[in-house]
């Protein structure tokens, strides 16, 4: 059986639509595809990928509309003879399926994305208690790939560049619900400027799409009562 | 993505959606908010071009958008107290039963008053 | 382009970044380019799952967890390493624990550890079945603390510079721009990882193809011991992703077709926790005499956990189901896992001595391109991670020791023009009638085929004299895409080229050692010959091919014994 790939590319000037046949297998993955087209039809294809097993987060790409990780998608559960591949919104390209990271990563950088300790001893470090329970109140959010899925579809991100996007928020909630951290107030004062929290408008869409279920729109919500508050007790006190 | 993309469908949930109809019917709001104030402005030119302003607005041939105002005016106030509720972090577990309930409450709301509003329009003629 | 640092960390895995930190601690003064082929999150560290052994607690001690790492390396291990590595793992695993990465935890909010191969202690430290993926993400988040690390992400090594045998930096290809960059320093750390996509069947990712390792070797800087390659028993059919070792360590069972836990037969003490070399050989055994579990991509062995109960599995094998379910389509709650053993791990590597110091000055390798060797010929399961963590920090403050007594001393500009000329003149969409996807699939077969786990004299000079072949084909390679901005193509031609060097160099190793010891297994030589083979081999570069030359290995405590599980 074969499947039309319609890939979305463009070489540094123009972009244009490009079909390629590819040869099924049960099981194929769409990685797998791309990597058959560049293979064996054209080599100029270009797009990431490393692990291939949905933990670095290289190669979301858009599939018929909707951003997937290429690697655990199956080309049979897209449930279309014909899949339009593109590269992942929100995002400059910078040839066909790869796009640039490097303002994602900044705006990760920013929330100060690392735990904050006051007695820090690189020399002599000691075990730190942390109950499975305390674990959990923030693990889910520390399985984010950075794939960059949540914030090509994230509405707020589309008309403000500068927005720090539903992953950046989330990497700052994971530390902030951290029993083992001290930096929450460093943090709040982060996320909370102009184009942090307050952007958000609960489109949701990022917790629809995250391939790791890192529900990124329940970070931020719950981002937006903490920085509420804190800066209701800035006021007051 | 750019501000078009709002209003793409393909590939995405009801949720994202609802926010682009949120969009959407805030501006037609915005743009009978400002037909509203005009008609109330046009008082001051006197009574008479007030009076045929309504004449012509609140008839059966005006019904359909009438109507179809309520319907913005309902799915954006309904629409407006879920994101409310979700953006204060209540009932983010249930966001998606709370979606379709919001548009449940939605069209309930709406055949109720569009059959007020119909009786208003045809039965005070 | 041309930028200076004091020191220059090609690798942004596990050991890359680690030796960054340690270098940024080491002095604030220092200014610390970390260089990586792709994002440091999207490094090959992120795929390690089951843990990292440390002794944390009473009843362990750094004797046993060296013993059993110099028995699991079947005694090629040098054994002054090896001590030291035991004693500084555990206070990685704590600073970790304070830098954020999630370890689980036993009820009482400690550090938890579990069973694993080979270790006679329950000493491995684990985050769920994403251990590489949290310490990769810690430290990560980690180095963003350090203003004096600065980042170049997406940037292709494709020489190293050393004059006067030392060496004085590097150059790297901007894959965003396209444009040759030569980054001098006065210390360069290799942490570049493995040579994994050698074989075909393989657990590694994608972009693991020995770039390091090759461009070392090139420069005249010996390979060591690149004939031991692991082969992990678990590598999910028929995509090769790692099921972790921790499935067993968790209580899981391998059982042939006929519902046998065949490794009472194999190492009726250790069963499925033996060692990785002999469960893998133990597979293969029983795939060969045809008690494999047919199915459409060849027989199999089954991987059972469906006796450890579903709660079991969410809690500690999260990955591992999702991972059986997306890319098998089984839920191992359910029904066994179908795998088979998969290349997994290269023992070899640059050769370094105890503190990562390669044989020229101010050139440092750790982790998984580096071979130490604290792993001899076969490496436990969770002392990989570990050696990162330990050996990445001992790079990074011998470096930066290194670089604070010496000065910079600036590239010529000939070498860069030089470098420019060959890359993109000479090779940069050049014509020819050989795809670099054929001859990389080719060599593929040839290894999974000559150089598998069991080995045989002829079946690998075969293999050898194949090797040299596509080596032929490959001077005739042809690159389509002749832009400059990401050019993928190219990229991928030149990791080809890598991997066709080193695939030279584990043939001539493994041709040589006539003899078996742990990953390297021989047929017509069965047996362990410690009276011509307790040594290391090392392998030294030269156009017609590569020249052996051999070194002792050091023994301290432990003289060898018979290995039995």
């Amino acid at each position: 059986m074969k499947v039309i790939f319609n890939i979305r590319r463009f070489d540094g000037e123009k972009d244009y639509w490009q079909s390629f046949a590819v040869p099924v297998f049960r099981g194929m993955t769409l990685l797998e595809g791309l990597f058959y087209i560049k293979e064996n039809l054209d080599g100029s294809l270009a797009f990431r990928a490393s692990c291939r097993m949905g933990v670095c987060g290289s190669c979301a790409v858009k599939v018929n509309g909707k951003p997937v990780l290429a690697c655990e998608t199956q080309i049979s559960s897209v449930n279309s003879s014909k899949l339009d591949i593109e590269p992942i919104d929100n995002f400059r390209v910078i040839k066909d399926l790869v796009t640039d990271f490097e303002g994602f990563f900044r705006k990760h950088e920013a929330v100060k994305p690392y735990l904050i300790r006051n007695d820090d001893n690189y020399e002599n470090p000691v075990e730190l208690i942390q109950t499975p329970k305390q674990m959990k109140s923030y693990y889910t959010f520390s399985l984010c790939i950075k794939c960059g899925a949540c914030y090509s579809v994230c509405p707020a991100a589309a008309t403000r560049s500068d927005y720090l996007g539903p992953a950046a928020i989330t990497a700052a909630w994971r530390f902030i619900a951290d029993s083992r951290d001290e930096g929450k107030e460093e943090r709040y004062e982060a996320v909370c400027g102009d184009n942090g929290v307050w952007r958000c408008h609960f489109a949701a869409e990022c917790s629809e799409v995250c391939p790791k279920k890192v529900e990124p729109a329940k970070a931020v919500q719950k981002m937006r009562i903490r920085t509420a508050l804190h800066a209701i007790k800035k006021v007051i006190l | 993505m750019s501000v078009a993309d709002w209003f793409r469908v393909r590939g995405r949930s009801l949720q994202s959606i609802s926010f682009s109809l949120h969009r959407l019917t805030g501006l037609v709001l915005f743009i009978y908010l400002l037909m509203h104030l005009s008609y109330l402005t046009s008082l001051k030119l006197g009574k008479e071009v007030y009076e045929s302003l309504i004449a012509t607005t609140v008839s059966p041939a005006f019904l359909p958008f009438d109507i179809l105002l309520l319907l913005a005016t309902i799915f954006h106030g309904v629409n407006g107290i879920r994101v409310v509720l979700n953006e204060f972090g209540i009932g983010y577990e249930a966001r998606k039963a709370m979606l379709y309930a919001a548009y449940l409450i939605t069209a309930i709301l709406w055949i109720i008053a569009s059959v007020a509003m119909y009786n208003f329009v045809v039965g005070v003629r | 382009m041309r930028v200076h640092h004091d020191i220059v960390i090609v690798g942004g895995g596990l050991a890359g970044l680690r030796a960054a930190i340690a270098a940024a601690e080491k002095s604030k003064k220092l200014s610390i380019a970390l260089i990586s082929k792709t994002y440091p999150i999207r490094c090959h560290s992120v795929c390690a799952e089951g843990g990292t052994a440390a002794v944390l607690r009473e009843g362990d001690s750094f004797d046993l967890h060296a013993w059993d790492t110099v028995k699991g390396a079947d005694f090629l291990a040098d054994q002054d390493a090896v001590e030291f590595f035991v004693r500084e793992s555990p206070k990685e695993i704590l600073r970790l624990d304070n830098w954020g990465c999630p370890w689980s935890r036993t009820e009482d909010g400690r550090i938890a550890q579990r069973a694993f191969g080979g270790q006679s202690f329950n000493r491995t430290v684990f985050a769920a079945d994403r251990t590489g993926f949290h310490e990769v993400h810690t430290l990560y988040e980690r180095t963003l603390m350090y203003p004096n690390i600065v980042r170049y992400d997406e940037y292709f090594m494709t020489n190293l510079v050393i004059e006067d045998g030392a060496a004085r930096g590097i150059i790297a290809i901007e894959l965003k721009s396209g444009d040759l960059v030569l980054f001098e320093a006065k210390a360069v750390i290799l942490a570049t990882g493995g040579a994994g996509r050698l074989f075909g069947f393989t657990t590694y990712s994608h972009q693991v193809t020995g770039d390091g390792m090759a461009i070392a070797y090139r420069c005249r800087v010996p390979l060591k011991d690149m004939e031991f390659f692991q082969f992990h028993p678990t590598g999910l059919v028929p995509s090769g992703i790692l099921m972790t070792e921790a499935c067993r360590g968790e209580g899981g069972y391998l059982r042939n077709k006929d519902g046998e836990r065949f490794m009472e037969r194999y190492a009726p003490e250790r069963m499925e926790l033996a060692p990785r070399d002999v469960v893998a050989r133990s597979m293969w055994r029983e795939i060969i005499e045809g008690r494999g579990i047919e199915s459409e991509y060849g027989p199999y062995i089954a991987l059972d956990l469906t006796h450890l109960g579903e709660e079991k599995i969410e809690e500690r094998l999260p990955l591992i189901r999702e991972a059986a379910k997306k890319f098998a389509g089984i839920d191992p709650v359910e029904e066994p896992i179908p795998v088979r053993p998969v290349a997994h791990y290269t023992m070899g590597g640059v050769h370094t001595n105890m503190w990562c110091e390669t044989p020229v000055k101010g050139l440092y390798a750790t982790g998984e391109v580096a071979c130490i060797s604290i792993h001899g010929a076969n490496r436990l399961g969770s002392n990989s991670t570990a050696e990162c963590l330990v050996f990445g920090r001992v790079a990074g403050e011998k470096a930066a020791e290194y670089a604070l007594s010496t000065e910079l001393r600036h590239v010529d500009d000939d070498i860069y023009r030089e470098e420019e000329k060959r890359i993109f003149d000479e090779f940069l969409g050049r014509s020819g009638d050989e795809s670099p996807y054929q001859i990389k699939k080719e060599l593929n077969e040839v290894m999974d085929s000559s150089f598998w786990i069991f080995r045989d004299g002829n079946g690998m000079k075969e293999g050898f004299k194949k090797i040299l072949e596509l080596k032929e084909r490959y001077r005739n390679v042809e690159i389509a895409d002749n832009t400059r901005k990401f050019n993928t193509d190219m990229i991928y031609a030149f990791e080809v080229g890598f991997m066709l060097d080193l695939a030279e160099a584990v043939a001539a190793g493994a041709i040589a050692r006539t003899e078996s010891r742990g990953a390297h297994y021989r047929l017509d030589y069965p047996e362990r010959d410690d009276e011509n083979w307790l040594k290391h081999t090392l392998a030294y570069y030269t156009p017609d091919g590569p020249k052996l030359e051999y070194i002792p290995v050091t023994i301290t405590k432990w003289q060898p014994v018979e290995r039995k599980y």
